[in-house]
């Protein structure tokens, strides 16, 4: 019977340790598969023509011929919605026709001058000209369709063949002609909420496709292309075509948002107006506009991006999450393994020796945030004067040492007493001993505090929040001094990105990209430091 | 019976007058730098059978007590070694016997608070003296421990630690000390062609051995054997002794050891250690065939607890 229940316990305990195993790699696996999942679309995804002029306008990458090409074919397709939306924006707009017209009798004074009229002609013509333009503005101006009409009238009379013939006066009876037959179609009592409901939708179609090819070259590089990326395109096709309307709830309390379509023929904004068609027909033809294609953007993890994380790659953040985390080592492995082989090999068991091991172990207790504000308060204001690649390390490598040192002391606690007795029995001193003997023998166990305080180190984002992270910081310069300058983050801009603004909507990729390329990222060092610890035990136990 | 307990009282009232005297005479034969003159008479303990002439001592301990602590690892020991011989010791566990021996080379220091009294001196110098050179002592008086344990290196690295400590950094020179010292060790012909395996792949007789070469290539005066053997099997234990004899001449060997056996096959004296004191200490032979203690006899012939 007792064995019986011997080995009842013996299953059960069998059980527990493989369960318990499963239910950990279960736990990682429900860990890391959503980030991947939503990482994995910064590197694979289907890019849109906007990408491939991106990388070549910034990158200098693929085929220019061909990208011509495509640029082409996509403006023609494109060319058909502008066509609508601006015989549209004309009637609504009437700021930039106030500007045609003002800009028009301006060049006309100047032509007049230019062909040295005489000074009473001059007076009586630009008098005209003067009258056509008031007309016209007021017209512009006005929302009563026979106000409107009576102001295009007196232009009418107004015109004088031959006095104007070819001049921009001719323009301006032109402009006339178009905007009565315009405002005909419009209900220009709507005319406000059209003119900021027209701004949305220019915005969202400058979102989807970037500047006009006749538009000037925009300052920001963020705005220098449209939708790179076929998932944001169908985002802001989603912004394009349908708005938000505020309606009565059933019981006519409050308000509620309802999505309509913009063309909606019984709700939306532009029902039965010359704008309607543009909606369904940018619905139609968006990839004859986009020319999505699957790409594998593997320069991801090398690119420079633009500023505000838009588009590129995250480059700059993982050279710097490199030079952080391997700096920190520089500074924290040393002087870690040092304090351990003194607290190990020298220091007796005395009431200060207890006290500084006290201290190590709450120390690698404190919360990491107190390290961010202490690099700040010392590191920062003392040693480099300013936030930097230094500074930040530092307080990295303070915010590890705790760790190391508890490993290495551990590590070199366990090393035989014997082999110490050896190396002194050849004649060895105590730090020869320590070097030679002692400190390969325990090199696994310190590599393995080593591992768990680079993993930390690289994703640690509060200790550098303050100390020398900058969620735009210029690329390292390596020909100067890139220790004192402030560096980017895969960290720090992942929670940028996150708190930052809406950016972190129209962005996700980005954010989970460097979410992945950091687990990746510590995911390659960890194995590298696991080949050499494995070597190095082998090499210890003789294989 | 009784009269040998009463003997062993009279030695004991003996060998604490011994002590009076002895601290003086150390103190005054011991120079600034602990260096004792080779002639000046050595003190024969009175338990021991066979007396060693000056020239032929090697180690000499007068009076020497070692604390750990408060406690006394070993009390009032007075013993001379020769030099070239095979000394063993034997006694049950905790009677000092391993306290003694890392005396010797002061392998003790690694205890903390540990202190010493009376004379111990190896080649006419006094190793607690403060001016020794432990490096040098360590070289001169090298140690094989109770269990094999030679370096996560390389066979070659192994027996040329203590040479290159030493500041030999010839690989000529290191390579000939490799090859004698292995040689010497009788595991040369087994280990020649990978020098460069690690020596943790040995077997545990061929390590002991590898331990052994290694202390040799530091050129030492004795070597000290802490229970050499009790790790190994007795086809191991067989070699280990058989180098022991080899070695026997050119090396001063003291060998710890809890197999009377082994004490007997091995060693020209033997001397037995009972609760931290000397109790007998002669010739092999006579120790074993005619003890003049009782303790000795009841542990030899395993009366002993």
């Amino acid at each position: 019977m007792q064995v019986r229940i011997r080995q009842a316990w013996n299953h059960l305990f069998t059980i527990l340790s493989s369960g318990s195993i499963v239910l950990l790699v279960a736990a990682l696996l429900l860990f890391l598969i959503p980030m991947l999942r939503k990482g994995i679309p910064a590197v694979v995804f289907r890019g849109t023509v906007e990408f491939r002029k991106m990388q070549a306008e910034l990158f200098d990458r693929g085929d220019t011929m061909a990208l011509q090409k495509e640029t082409e074919q996509t403006w023609q397709a494109r060319q058909e919605i502008y066509t609508i939306l601006d015989h549209f924006s004309r009637g609504i707009d009437t700021e930039k026709l106030t500007d045609e017209a003002k800009d028009l009798y301006r060049d006309y004074g100047q032509i007049l001058r230019y062909q040295e009229t005489p000074k009473e002609q001059y007076t009586e013509l630009r008098g005209r000209a003067k009258e056509i333009r008031d007309h016209l503005l007021d017209a512009f101006e006005s929302t009563d369709k026979d106000e409107i009409a009576a102001h295009l009238d007196a232009i009418e009379a107004l015109r004088d063949e031959a006095a104007f013939s070819g001049t921009p006066v001719e323009k301006m009876f032109t402009m006339t002609g178009d905007f009565r037959k315009l405002i005909a179609t419009v209900d220009l009592s709507k005319r406000d909420i059209f003119a900021d409901e027209l701004e949305v939708v220019k915005e969202e179609l400058y979102n989807l496709f970037g500047p006009r090819p006749d538009e000037q070259t925009p300052q920001l590089a963020m705005k220098r292309f449209g939708a790179t990326r076929w998932d944001v395109a169908e985002k802001h096709l989603t912004f394009l075509v349908w708005q938000e309307k505020w309606i009565p709830s059933d019981d006519g309390q409050t308000l509620v948002a309802k999505q309509v379509r913009r063309d909606d023929p019984l709700e939306g904004s532009f029902a039965g107006t010359e704008l309607a068609p543009l909606f369904s027909l940018t619905e139609k033809i968006l990839k004859d506009t986009m020319k999505p294609r699957f790409t594998l953007y593997w320069q991801y993890f090398i690119d420079d991006s633009t500023p505000g994380h838009y588009f590129g790659g995250v480059g700059p953040e993982v050279l710097g999450t490199l030079l952080l985390t391997l700096l920190a080592m520089c500074f924290s492995i040393p002087l870690g393994v040092i304090s351990a082989a003194y607290l190990v090999e020298y220091a007796g068991d005395n009431l200060i020796v207890k006290i500084i091991r006290i201290c190590i172990n709450t120390l690698a207790g404190v919360p990491s945030i107190v390290y961010g504000l202490f690099g700040m308060a010392f590191f920062v204001a003392y040693i480099t004067k300013q936030p930097g690649v230094l500074s930040a390390s530092m307080t990295l490598a303070l915010l590890v040492l705790p760790v190391i040192i508890r490993a290495s002391e551990e590590a070199i606690r366990a090393v035989p007493q014997t082999y110490r007795e050896a190396a002194m029995g050849l004649g060895a001193g105590k730090f020869r001993s320590f070097l030679t003997v002692t400190l390969p023998a325990a090199g696994p166990g310190i590599l393995t505090g080593i591992i768990l305080s680079l993993s930390r180190a690289a994703g640690e984002t509060a200790p550098i929040l303050f100390a020398g992270a900058a969620a735009l910081a210029p690329i390292p310069d390596f020909g100067g001094k890139w220790w004192l300058q402030e560096t980017r983050a895969l960290s720090y801009g992942c929670y940028d990105i996150t708190v930052g603004d809406k950016l972190a909507m129209m962005v996700p990729h980005k954010q989970f990209g460097m979410v992945m390329t950091l687990i990746i990222l510590v995911l390659c060092l960890n194995v590298i430091a696991i080949v050499i610890r494995s070597r190095m035990s082998k090499k210890l136990r003789g294989m | 019976m009784l009269v040998k307990t009463d003997s062993n009282i009279i030695r004991k009232s003996e060998s604490k007058g011994l002590k009076m005297e002895s601290i003086p005479i150390s103190k005054n034969s011991a120079s600034k730098n602990g260096k004792i003159k080779l002639d000046s008479p050595v003190k024969q303990s009175p338990v021991q059978d066979t007396p060693i002439s000056a020239e032929r001592t090697i180690v000499r301990a007068e009076g020497f007590t070692f604390f750990y602590g408060s406690k006394k690892g070993v009390e009032d020991i007075t013993m001379n070694i020769e030099t070239g011989s095979v000394t063993a010791i034997i006694g049950p566990s905790g009677c000092g016997k391993s306290t003694f021996l890392r005396s010797i080379n002061r392998m003790n220091d690694l205890i903390p608070q540990t202190r010493t009294e009376g004379l111990l001196s190896v080649g006419g110098q006094d190793v607690y003296h403060k001016s020794t050179n432990l490096v040098n002592l360590r070289q001169q008086v090298g140690m094989v421990f109770q269990r094999p344990n030679p370096f996560a290196k390389s066979i070659y690295d192994n027996v040329t630690y203590g040479p290159k400590l030493q500041g030999i950094r010839n690989k000529a020179k290191l390579d000939e000390i490799v090859e004698k010292c292995l040689i010497d060790a009788a595991i040369w012909e087994e280990v020649k062609d990978d020098l460069n395996k690690s020596a943790l792949a040995l077997s545990g007789g061929q390590q002991q051995r590898l331990c052994i070469a290694r202390t040799l290539a530091t050129k030492p005066k004795m070597v000290l054997m802490d229970e050499p053997c009790s790790a190994l099997d007795p086809l191991a234990t067989a070699r280990i002794e058989d180098l022991i004899a080899a070695l026997k001449g050119i090396y001063t060997i003291v060998v710890v050891t809890h197999n009377m056996q082994q004490a007997a096959r091995v060693s020209d004296r033997t001397a037995f250690f009972c609760l931290g004191k000397l109790i007998e200490y002669g010739m092999t032979d006579r120790l074993f065939t005619n003890p003049r203690q009782k303790e000795t006899e009841d542990y030899i012939t395993g009366r002993f607890g």
